[in-house]
């Protein structure tokens, strides 16, 4: 993930955050895409930018929300930290390391942005049944991304060949069919 | 080593950053200022553009390819009842008003209220506020602490500076909103607040001497300044006795705020109110 890679994707997950994804009241638990890209820009760049882009994420989510700026940006720059340097002790390669990375920045996101509310003051009462639901549907939002992000070059690389074997073996047919 | 400790102190410095930043904040000093609202105004434009182009392949997908002409129809009706319901509040709210004492003795309250239509461009990016930007601003005389509604009942107020052609609405069920209520059959009154798990509301500082049953509905009350008087909120869901000496109180909302497409902004006049006398009413 490249810087200008990890800045677009704050600013599509930005967009669909507040554009597309309707999750004012919505039915199930409430899911954070800003947070997703921190996770995996820290995983792919070390800690530095999982600070930097959870300060930058977490700064615009607080400005276009309208509530404390600050708060998401002091959550998510803790969290892209931590996940930096879990990335850089421990070997997370398969997706089920993943989903384990995932479903514990996010407990401590939402934990750590309950805990900076209730210093000011402003605390949303959570359950433990809030927290992990949470959790758990970043969880499975951040593998799905993960999935879509190994298979599409894949997918591309193998149309690519195809079409190339398809074309190499147009010539020979076509060759003798005029000749 | 000293590259280690450099990223250190560099992550020590972000973070007392953004303990100065909130604590600027944290006594109810203004929240961001220029930079609050730069942001704001450079993603409600491109909010606006990404809602306008969902909505044009929405519209030509459900107006040109399927059953077009049933479409139209539908959405012509659902019009009309939209303003059916308005207007049926409306005349709750006035035959309210004409019930109470204290309002036939010269308090008052307008009923005739200026409404601006006014589409949903985004809702907040955060899942810890619930705020949504509708695509009416300042041009528009959209004001701070103007109420906002929709058929179904009350949705929430406008919160910090309008921008030019956008703004920002605090609904009801996030944590920090508040407004006066009171329960429409017995009219015992009290503050609703968003409730904990942002879907449900809360009645609080109702007596627990007052006979509130599920299924009652709970109208504004008007004492907020904000919320005109008698307009749904929602209806009981349940009550049980309090830690204290006041009912716990949960209302489900009139409004599925996950569902708003169009809301009214009621427009607060500059001009005062002419007199209002109790032979008129």
């Amino acid at each position: 993930m490249t810087a200008i890679g990890i800045a677009l994707a704050l600013a599509a997950a930005l967009l669909a955050q507040t554009a597309i994804v309707r999750m004012v009241a919505s039915e199930g638990p409430p899911t954070d895409l800003v947070l997703i890209v921190v996770i995996f820009a820290a995983l792919s760049r070390g800690r530095l930018a999982g600070l930097w882009t959870g300060t930058a994420g977490g700064l615009l989510q607080d400005m276009l929300s309208g509530g404390i700026i600050g708060i998401s940006g002091l959550a998510k720059c803790i969290t892209g930290v931590l996940v930096g340097m879990a990335g850089s002790r421990f070997i997370i390669e398969t997706i089920w390391q993943h989903m384990v990375v995932i479903v514990l920045a996010s407990t401590f996101h939402t934990v750590s942005m309950l805990g900076v509310y209730a210093l000011v003051g402003a605390a949303p009462a959570a359950t433990a049944t809030f927290v992990l639901s949470r959790a758990a549907a970043e969880g499975v939002l951040g593998i799905s991304a993960l999935t879509l992000a190994r298979g599409v070059p894949v997918a591309v690389q193998r149309a690519r060949q195809r079409l190339s074997w398809r074309r190499a073996g147009r010539r020979p047919w076509a060759a003798s069919h005029h000749g | 080593m000293e590259y280690r400790q450099r990223n250190g102190y560099l992550v020590s410095a972000v973070i007392v950053g953004h303990f100065i930043l909130i604590s600027a904040q944290a006594g109810g000093g203004h929240h961001g200022g220029v930079l609050d609202d730069v942001a704001f105004r450079a993603f409600a434009q491109m909010q606006r553009l990404l809602t306008s182009a969902r909505g044009a392949v929405a519209h030509t997908w459900s107006h040109y390819v399927e059953l077009r002409d049933v479409h139209d129809r539908n959405d012509a009706l659902t019009l009309t009842v939209a303003d059916l319901q308005l207007l049926l509040q409306e005349q709750r709210a006035l035959a309210q008003q004409a019930r109470g004492l204290q309002e036939l003795l010269g308090l008052r309250q307008a009923v005739d209220l200026r409404t601006m239509g006014a589409r949903v461009i985004a809702t907040a990016a955060t899942p810890y506020v619930r705020t949504l930007t509708v695509d009416r601003g300042a041009e528009d005389g959209v004001h701070a602490d103007d109420a906002v509604i929709a058929p179904e009942g009350i949705v929430g107020r406008i919160v910090g500076a309008p921008g030019p052609r956008a703004s920002r609405v605090q609904l009801l069920i996030d944590h920090l909103a508040a407004a006066g209520a009171r329960v429409e059959r017995t009219r015992a009154s009290g503050i609703v607040t968003g409730g904990d798990d942002g879907t449900e509301l809360r009645m609080e500082y109702v007596s627990n001497h007052e006979q509130v049953k599920v299924g009652d509905r709970v109208v504004t009350s008007g004492t907020d300044g904000i919320y005109p008087p008698g307009f749904v909120i929602g209806t009981v869901a349940s009550v049980a006795p309090g830690p204290e000496l006041d009912l716990a109180i949960r209302i489900v909302p009139a409004v599925r705020f996950s569902r708003l497409e169009d809301v009214l902004v009621i427009v607060s006049d500059d001009e005062p109110l002419p007199p209002l006398s109790v032979a008129s009413e």
